[in-house]
């Protein structure tokens, strides 16, 4: 190794910009240099060449399956769905945790939502178009977060905190009336959430006497039509 | 393992060129052959599934756009894909407060050895790096390690391994030199 000290330095340097070490305003120093002066660009690449297969040694994870088409459509290509900001789930993860929140974005977006036949003035005893309900576990803790437009009778159901969930199992969203026994919504993947659409006569059982639950079930769902395993999380319904 | 074995790299190189060339198809190839691994780095670096699903995609959109630039000559493809990501993940961590230093374990996740499965797939620029890391004494290897794979400042590491700061750039730097000299030549 001949190089001089100076020569050294600069070449941490560009080793702890590829390990991630710097701070904000060094890291930022680092990346004009790159692209400013070739011999930098060529000394970091040689740092990512050597370091980056250690990659290799980290397990692999499937990402979520709403990752690609979101890819898709953020970039406009031909495989994408139309865009449409209510069937994002990104958007809604996004908004996130708060259900207020939710609730309030949701009745900007189904008011200005493109498309969308004009909403009717609304009368003073009209139904609540949209619904919110938080569904928490017995700490208090937030777990999903489900929306329903009642006008498109569907239910948009998103994680808060993902759930550790054993192998072989599926969580279930059950939706039970008042005094009555729960009606199953759907089998749901714990951690990405769904949006499911609801079939009128459960659209007609939406309201703030009826409670939202998830239960662990077998992988597929309950195989009796009525929760088999622990409720993990429920909520209220209440209007937006 | 994508991009191990040189009909792997190639096959790899090829796709993000195509890729470069506007190719939807070779683009959702791409995605397919290494999401589930990119993914995993994103959820080591920042360790929640919704942050880790955020930098993906974001990561994804800036292959499709800079994916003209790859220049196989340069640089694998593998490489590449890592490169970006996990620049998008640094940024991300450079904008939180530092994470609680109690939260870490630093004994028991810094020196872990890849099992043998993984040894065996990760081809042969990992098994010059092993060897190399080999050769530093444990802390070095440990701090460069935690350093890559949780993308934490000199602060950070020296809070997590609880040692001054001092020691841990002396442990990183020369481990860094030594590595040099190994890998270099």
């Amino acid at each position: 190794m001949n190089t001089t000290f100076e020569n050294d330095k600069d070449n941490l340097r560009y080793a702890e910009y590829v390990l991630g070490l710097l701070d904000a305003d060094a890291r930022a120093a680092v990346a004009a240099e790159v692209a400013a002066q070739p011999e930098a660009g060529a000394a970091v690449a040689r740092w990512q060449a050597w370091l980056a297969p250690l990659a290799v040694e980290v397990p692999a994870v499937e990402p979520p399956a709403h990752a690609w088409p979101a890819i898709q459509q953020r970039l406009g290509l031909a495989g994408a769905a139309r865009p449409r900001l209510w069937d994002s789930l990104a958007l809604w993860r996004w908004i996130g945790v708060g259900a207020s929140a939710v609730a309030a974005c949701l009745v900007v977006l189904t008011a200005t939502r493109p498309g969308a036949p004009p909403a009717p003035a609304p009368a003073a005893q009209a139904p609540a178009v949209v619904m919110v309900s938080t569904l928490a576990g017995d700490n208090g803790q937030a777990a999903w977060t489900a929306t329903m437009d009642v006008q498109r009778a569907e239910l948009t159901l998103v994680p808060a905190t993902p759930q550790p969930l054993a192998a072989g199992r599926d969580t279930e969203l059950w939706l039970i009336p008042q005094g009555g026994a729960p009606v199953a919504v759907g089998v749901f993947p714990s951690a990405d959430g769904k949006r499911f659409s609801l079939p009128r006569a459960l659209v007609d059982r939406l309201g703030p006497t009826a409670v939202l639950a998830v239960s662990v079930e077998p992988a597929g769902g309950s195989p009796t039509g009525q929760p088999t395993g622990p409720v993990v999380a429920k909520g209220s319904i209440r209007a937006a | 393992m994508p991009g191990t074995t040189p009909a792997e790299r190639d096959a790899l190189n090829d796709l993000l060129q195509r890729t470069g060339a506007r190719d939807e198809k070779a683009f959702a190839s791409l995605y397919k052959a290494t999401s589930a691994r990119l993914f995993g780095v994103c959820m080591r670096m920042v360790g929640d599934r919704a942050e880790a699903d955020d930098i993906l995609q974001e990561a994804f959109v800036t292959v499709w756009r800079r994916a003209a630039s790859f220049d196989p000559a340069l640089a694998s493809a593998f490489t590449w894909l890592v490169t970006v990501v996990r620049n998008k993940a640094i940024d991300r961590l450079r904008q939180r407060p530092a994470a609680p230093a109690a939260d870490i374990d630093w004994e028991a996740i810094v020196d872990t050895e890849p099992g043998p499965a993984t040894r065996a797939e990760a081809g042969e620029a990992h098994g010059r790096l092993r060897a190399c890391l080999d050769e530093l004494e444990a802390q070095q290897r440990r701090s460069i390690r935690e350093a890559f794979f949780g993308g934490a400042t000199y602060n950070e590491l020296a809070d997590r391994a609880k040692v001054p700061l001092g020691t841990m750039k002396s442990w990183i730097r020369r481990g860094l030199l030594q590595l040099r000299a190994c890998l270099g030549t």
